[in-house]
C-alpha cells in the first residue's frame, strides 16, 4: 500500500506546455521519461479542407515519399536502419504524420518530417506507381465494410460540405487529381498553423531541432508555401439514407449533431450513458440499451467531437435485420428518454464516471495523446485533458436533458446500409422525418 | 557505360565556344544525313526501348507525349511500307527535335543506381 503511494507521486505527469516555434509551428512535448520517442505533425490537410475530392487522402499517401532532400526509398531504407517507424493517418479535420523512434534518433526523424513540411516534391510518376494503387485498395477495402460506410454517409448528410467530405478518395474519380491540387492542399495546410506534438522529447529541443531543419530545407528548395484555408463554419442538416450493399454484415446508424461547443461535456456523458458495451467481458451491462439491444446485433456508440460541430449516435452492426430495426428503436427511445429527463441520479453518475474514464484513459496511448491533443494545440491552448474531466463532471442531470432535447428537436441523422427490403425506414423506428 | 543513354561527348563539346561552334554544323548535317527526321521521328524515338529502365521512363510520359510518340511511330512504318521519306513539310524540324524522353530515363537510371547502393551498403554507426 505504502509502495504504491510512493509510486504514484513519484510518476506525476508533467503536461506539455505550447510553444511557439518561429514558421507557424505550435509544439508541445511531454517527456514521461519511456524508451521510445514519438513525434507528430498535425496538418489542418483532412478531407474538410479539400479543394477536389479524394486529394486529402492522396495528400496522406504522399507523404514520406521523395522531398528535395532525399528519395522516397532512401527515407524507407534509412528508417530502416534507425530502427524507427513512420505512419500518416487522416481524420476529417487533420492529417497526422508520425515518427516512433528510440531516443536519440530524432535529429533524424524530425528532419524526415521537416523535409515533408518544407520541400515535398509531389512528382507525377510517384502519384500513378505507388500513391494511387494504394489509394484505391484502401478505398476498396473501406467501401466493403458497411459500418465504415455508414459513418461516411452520415458525415455527408449531418454536415454536407465541409465535414461532410469522404475520407476516401472515389477510386474511380482519383485519376482527376493532379499533383497540382495536391501541392496547393499541402501549400495551404503548411501556411495555416501547424502542430507538432512530442512524447518522449523535451519541447525546447522538438522546438529547435524542428526550427533548425524547416529553415534549412526552405532555403534549399525557396517554394514559397502560401495561402491559407477559408473552411467555412460547419451547419448540421441532417437526413435519412438507405443504401443497398451486399457486403458482410448491415449497420444502422442513427444518430443527431449539434453545432453547440457549450454542450460537448454533456454529449460525451451521453454518449458514455448510451453506449451499450459492458465494462466486463461476456456480462451484460446497466446501461440502458445493454438489456434492449438483441443478441445478435453489436452496437457501440458514436461520439464525433470535431471543432465546430459534433455527430454523437449509434452503430448498429448485425446479420439479421429484424433485430436491427428491434436495436435501432431501442437506441431512438434511449434518446428520447435522455432527452425526458429520465436518467437516473445513479445512471447519470455511472455516465459520468465512465466519460471521464475513457477520457483520461484515451490521453495514454500516441494515437489518442495526438487526437485528444491535437486540436487544443492549434487552438494555443494548453494540452492537459483536466479541464475536460472538469467539464464533464459538472454535467447535472438537467443539463444533460436539456442537451439531449435540442439534439431530439433538431434533425435526425440516420443511415442503413444493407438488405433494403428488410431494413427499416427513419420513420418506422421512430424518428421524426 | 553501359547505360540506355550510351556514353556521350556532347556535355563536353557544347561547354567549349570553339569545339561547339567547329562541330554543330558537323552535328546538324549529320543529325539531317541520318533520316529519322524524313520520316517524321525525333531523336528519342530512336532510344532503343526493349529494357526495363526505358519501359519504366516510358511510362511515366504524359499522356499526350504517349500518344504523339505512337502517331510519329505509325507515321513513319507507313512511310517505311510506301519507301518513301513524307513531304517535306511533314519533317521533323530541328526545333521540334526535343529530348521529350531523355529526363525520365535519367531519372530511372538515377533511382535504380540509388537503390544498388542501399542494396550494398555498409552500416557503422557514428
Amino acid at each position: 500500500m505504502l509502495r504504491a503511494t510512493r509510486l504514484v507521486t513519484a510518476s506525476k505527469r508533467g503536461f506539455a506546455t505550447v510553444v511557439d516555434a518561429s514558421p507557424g509551428f505550435k509544439v508541445a512535448s511531454v517527456d514521461n521519461g519511456q524508451p521510445t520517442s514519438s513525434v507528430t505533425v498535425l496538418l489542418k490537410a483532412g478531407s474538410r479542407y479539400e479543394s477536389k475530392p479524394g486529394v486529402a487522402h492522396i495528400l496522406s499517401s504522399f507523404a514520406f515519399k521523395s522531398t528535395g532532400k532525399r528519395s522516397a526509398l532512401g527515407t524507407v531504407r534509412e528508417a530502416e536502419l534507425y530502427g524507427g517507424v513512420l505512419s500518416s493517418s487522416r481524420c476529417r479535420e487533420h492529417l497526422a504524420l508520425t515518427a516512433e523512434f528510440l531516443r536519440g534518433d530524432e535529429a533524424y526523424f524530425v528532419d524526415v518530417l521537416a523535409s515533408f513540411l518544407a520541400s515535398p516534391k509531389f512528382t507525377r510518376h510517384e502519384l500513378s506507381e505507388y500513391v494511387l494503387p494504394a489509394v484505391h485498395s484502401e478505398s476498396s477495402a473501406a467501401a466493403q465494410s458497411a459500418p465504415t460506410y455508414a459513418l461516411e454517409l452520415a458525415h455527408a448528410l449531418a454536415f454536407r460540405n465541409g465535414l461532410g467530405h469522404a475520407l476516401y478518395a472515389d477510386p474511380h474519380a482519383a485519376g482527376n487529381i493532379t499533383t497540382e491540387d495536391v501541392r496547393d492542399l499541402h501549400a495551404r495546410a503548411v501556411g495555416s498553423p501547424v502542430a507538432v506534438l512530442g512524447t518522449g522529447i523535451s519541447t525546447e529541443s522538438l522546438a529547435k531541432l524542428l526550427e533548425s531543419s524547416f529553415s534549412a530545407h526552405k532555403t534549399a528548395s525557396a517554394t514559397p508555401a502560401s495561402g491559407t484555408h477559408a473552411a467555412p463554419a460547419t451547419a448540421y442538416h441532417g437526413g435519412a439514407s438507405r443504401v443497398a450493399s451486399a457486403h458482410g454484415p448491415q449497420a444502422v446508424f442513427v444518430g443527431f449533431g449539434s453545432t453547440a461547443s457549450a454542450s460537448v461535456p454533456a454529449l460525451h456523458a451521453l454518449a458514455a450513458h448510451l453506449n451499450p458495451a459492458p465494462a466486463l467481458k461476456w456480462a451484460t451491462g446497466a446501461a440502458p440499451l445493454a438489456s434492449a439491444i438483441p443478441a445478435g446485433v453489436s452496437a457501440q456508440s458514436v461520439l464525433l467531437p470535431y471543432s465546430d460541430a459534433t455527430l454523437v449516435g449509434v452503430l448498429l452492426e448485425g446479420a439479421d435485420a429484424g433485430a436491427l430495426t428491434e436495436g435501432a428503436k431501442a437506441v431512438v427511445g434511449a434518446f428520447k428518454d435522455a432527452a425526458a429527463g429520465k436518467v437516473g441520479k445513479e445512471e447519470l453518475g455511472r455516465a459520468v464516471a465512465r466519460a471521464k474514464f475513457q477520457l483520461a484513459a484515451g490521453v495514454e496511448g500516441r494515437e489518442g495523446y495526438v487526437g485528444a491533443f491535437g486540436p487544443k494545440v492549434l487552438r494555443g491552448e494548453a494540452a492537459n485533458v483536466q479541464a475536460a474531466l472538469e467539464g464533464v463532471q459538472g454535467v447535472s442531470g438537467t443539463s444533460l436533458a436539456q442537451v439531449a432535447a435540442n439534439l431530439v428537436k433538431g434533425k435526425s441523422t440516420y443511415v442503413a446500409v444493407g438488405d433494403l427490403h428488410t431494413l427499416p425506414y427513419a420513420d418506422e423506428i421512430g424518428l421524426s422525418a | 557505360m553501359s547505360g540506355p543513354l550510351g556514353p556521350s561527348l556532347a556535355p563536353y563539346v557544347r561547354s567549349s565556344r570553339t569545339l561547339s561552334k567547329w562541330l554543330k554544323p558537323v552535328a546538324t548535317w549529320y543529325a539531317n544525313l541520318s533520316g529519322y527526321r524524313k520520316v517524321g521521328l525525333v531523336y528519342d524515338d530512336l532510344l532503343v526501348e526493349e529494357r526495363p529502365d526505358v519501359q519504366r521512363a516510358l511510362s511515366r510520359l504524359t499522356p499526350r507525349e504517349a500518344y504523339d510518340r505512337a502517331y510519329r511511330f505509325k507515321r513513319a512504318s507507313h512511310a517505311s511500307v510506301l519507301h518513301k521519306d513524307l513531304p517535306q513539310s511533314e519533317w521533323t524540324k530541328p526545333e521540334e527535335d526535343v529530348r521529350y524522353l531523355k529526363p525520365h530515363v535519367l531519372e530511372v537510371v538515377k533511382e535504380d543506381q540509388e537503390r544498388h547502393v542501399w542494396d550494398t551498403i555498409n552500416v557503422a554507426r557514428k
